[in-house]
């Protein structure tokens, strides 16, 4: 961007200034600043630390979501009637949509889109949990645009309040539309155990795999005087305050199609005010999403491959204004 | 590298303002105009878009011209309180009137 | 729509119009499945947005003549699309191919788009009101494809040289087939004589060759004189054979059950 900060002097001469933030530079100015709700943008000045933060948050958002693609993609295909092969297509389409957001609010922090995905395809970088496992059934597409997309838009919308509002304004556009995907996958859902025994079968089986990467999905729980994110306020709200409130949402909704949660533990406690479960499999997350998880080398090789495959395209379309001269 | 940003507003229904919307990667305005379409407009949801690159545009946030310190209500309807005046003037008309028809 | 076309045709023309309905829909329904495929491994995320958007817009269309099809027929639009055989389909066999690479898949959607184009104003004179209505809406979402196929198609060909040999290639190997997107049907004879199709299939692949010659010999030299063949809807490749297994997978898993 260009700047025409002007500062108009006597002798009418124009001189540029930096950009000027409503804070002063320094980091006690900026914490009182966030930590009073105030907002960032890109071109405002920033501490290091700050900025290494959000590219972490935003970098790794942007990652799930083209790594997310995967796991549906194989269904686009055999979707099992056209609204479905719409709805679906349409969804992963979103999904790819909400990478290219991602990146690009990245990418104004200064990281450029190419090396983003060097990183993630070179295994530098992470993506959430949950796309690091395989799908098995046509209900697995249903339980992923319900409950997973649920599980994230409750995340999401805490960060519509995100202290940086690139961040923020784009999870605004991302909520609504993951909003419909939920819709979708309730609707597939819905219809799959309104149908045979077989479907419903299919639905429970989907829930019983799932069941233990949700509810990992959020993380664990974090001290909240260490959590860098609470701190800078890029995240409003703390892991296990959406793990429970994804659980107040979803837990009934689950039950009242007549499905079990695969967890004995998992019951809600009148007198605290809270959800208590079987404590998740930490281990099992950590190791996931450090890139062991049963589809992670696989998902990662097939992007490797696509990424390389298409590679002479990028080179003929960005190259090509020099190519042909 | 040729590929350049384009920042993209967007119309909601016909007479509302253009609003900024996000932007896109593109080499070109061919298909910088492509790609807002499937960002902003895939769904219908936009009467009209403006693509503009990012280099083409002049930006200003100086404080000290937008928000300069020294009062300016004058310029703005929060600055004509009127309503004690009013009730003052009213009041005093009201009375007036009602001298007058004691005469 | 409100009333059935059949109402109002009788029946030899009725089985002309659903034969013409069934190729288009099929035509429509495989080359997007086919490009639905580029969904989120595209070259680049713009692009693969773009993409998805025309994949659907496809579906989308086959969608709305497999519900017409099925007014016609008494039937039912998804089983119509779903419960065939692979050798039940009716599309061209520009579309058996998978979809290759970027220039093959940008290739194909450039033939087939401009012999759509010259298919569908054709459509849009029909004598049967419903389908003259529904080609108008569809080549209002055309215009959109041609222009991309058309942009796509410029910047292969005058880009770098892999990118440009990369496309002549596709052209070449697709040039045949893309002669049977105006392969004679059956009922032919009919869909002329009762204005359903405004002009024969042998007119509209002289006006399509016409159009394109002069934009892909400069690309690719000279192409061959081809007509459409005898079997160019009825013949069918592994490739489409296995896009058939995908595509009703799970359909056949269970029976009549409802998705």
């Amino acid at each position: 961007m260009q700047y025409a900060s002007f500062v108009i002097e006597s002798s009418d001469t124009i001189q540029p200034l930096s950009p000027r933030p409503p804070y002063e530079a320094g980091d006690e100015a900026f914490y009182a600043h966030v930590g009073s709700g105030g907002k960032v943008e890109a071109d405002h000045w920033m501490p290091d630390a700050y900025r290494a933060a959000v590219l972490k948050f935003v970098e790794m958002h942007a990652n799930s979501e083209l790594m997310g693609v995967l796991p549906e993609r194989d269904w686009i295909m055999r979707a099992p009637n056209l609204r479905r092969k719409l709805a679906l297509t349409s969804k992963i389409q979103d999904e790819v949509g909400h990478a290219q957001l991602l990146y690009r609010v990245a990418e104004d922090l200064g990281k450029p889109r190419v090396q983003m995905f060097q990183d993630l395809l070179d295994g530098k970088t992470k993506f959430h949990n949950v796309f690091h496992y395989p799908t098995r059934s046509w209900a697995d597409v249903g339980i992923i645009a319900w409950l997973v997309d649920a599980a994230a838009i409750v995340s999401q919308q805490a960060l519509r309040d995100s202290s940086y509002a690139p961040y923020a304004r784009t999870m605004k556009k991302i909520c609504w539309e993951e909003s419909v995907h939920i819709m979708h996958g309730r609707d597939v859902v819905l219809t799959l155990m309104n149908g045979t025994d077989a479907q419903r079968g299919m639905v429970q089986e989907a829930l019983d795999r799932w069941w233990g990467p949700l509810m990992q999905m959020h993380g664990p729980p974090t001290d909240p005087a260490k959590d860098k994110d609470l701190h800078w306020q890029i995240k409003a709200k703390n892991n296990e305050q959406l793990r429970q409130e994804f659980l107040s949402i979803y837990v009934p909704r689950i039950l009242e199609l007549g499905l079990t949660i695969p967890d004995p533990g998992l019951g809600y406690d009148e007198a605290a005010g809270r959800w208590h479960y079987t404590e998740p499999d930490w281990v099992e997350l950590k190791s996931v999403v450090t890139g062991h998880g049963p589809a992670s080398q696989e998902r990662l090789e097939f992007r490797r491959t696509s990424f390389a495959d298409t590679q002479w395209v990028r080179d003929a379309l960005l190259g090509g204004a020099a190519a042909a001269a | 590298m040729t590929e350049r940003i384009w920042e993209v507003f967007r119309q909601q229904d016909e007479g509302d303002p253009m609003v900024h919307a996000g932007n896109v990667n593109a080499p070109d305005d061919e298909l910088a105009v492509h790609y807002a379409r499937e960002m902003y407009g895939r769904r219908g949801e936009s009467h009209r878009l403006w693509v503009v690159a990012r280099d083409a545009i002049t930006e200003l946030d100086d404080p000290d011209l937008l928000r300069p310190p020294f009062d300016r209500s004058h310029k703005k309807p929060g600055g004509y309180i009127i309503k004690h005046k009013l009730e003052a003037a009213k009041q005093r008309a009201a009375a007036e009137a009602g001298e007058g028809s004691d005469e | 729509m409100s009333e059935a076309p059949a109402a109002t045709l009788d029946a030899p023309a009725r089985e002309a119009l659903a034969e013409l309905l069934l190729s288009v829909a099929d035509d429509e329904f495989v080359i997007g499945f086919w490009d639905s495929e580029w969904t989120g491994i595209a070259p680049m995320l713009e692009e693969d947005v773009a993409t998805s958007s025309i994949a659907q817009d496809e579906i989308g269309h086959a969608r709305a003549l497999y519900e017409m099809l099925a007014t016609l027929t008494d039937g039912d639009a998804d089983r119509i699309a779903y419960g065939r055989d692979a050798d039940g389909f009716r599309h061209a066999a520009l579309l058996n191919h998978a979809r290759g690479d970027w220039a093959f898949s940008v290739a194909r959607r450039y033939l087939y788009e401009t012999a759509d184009a010259v298919r569908l104003a054709a459509l849009a004179r029909s004598s049967d009101e419903p389908l003259a209505a529904l080609s108008t809406k569809m080549r209002r979402e055309e215009t959109y494809h041609l222009q991309h196929a058309d942009t796509w198609l410029r910047r292969l060909s005058e880009g770098a040289s892999e990118g440009r040999e990369r496309l002549v290639g596709a052209l070449g190997r697709l040039w045949p087939d893309a002669q049977d997107v105006f392969a004679p049907l059956a009922a032919e004879e009919e869909l002329v004589r009762s204005g359903l199709l405004a002009e024969p299939m042998r007119a509209l692949h002289a006006e399509w060759q016409a159009r394109v010659r002069p934009v892909l010999e400069p690309i690719v030299g000279e192409l061959p004189a081809l007509t459409p063949s005898l079997d160019g809807r009825t013949r069918r490749n592994d490739d489409f054979r296995w896009l058939h297994g995908e595509l009703t997978a799970v359909y056949r898993s269970e029976e009549g059950a409802t998705w």
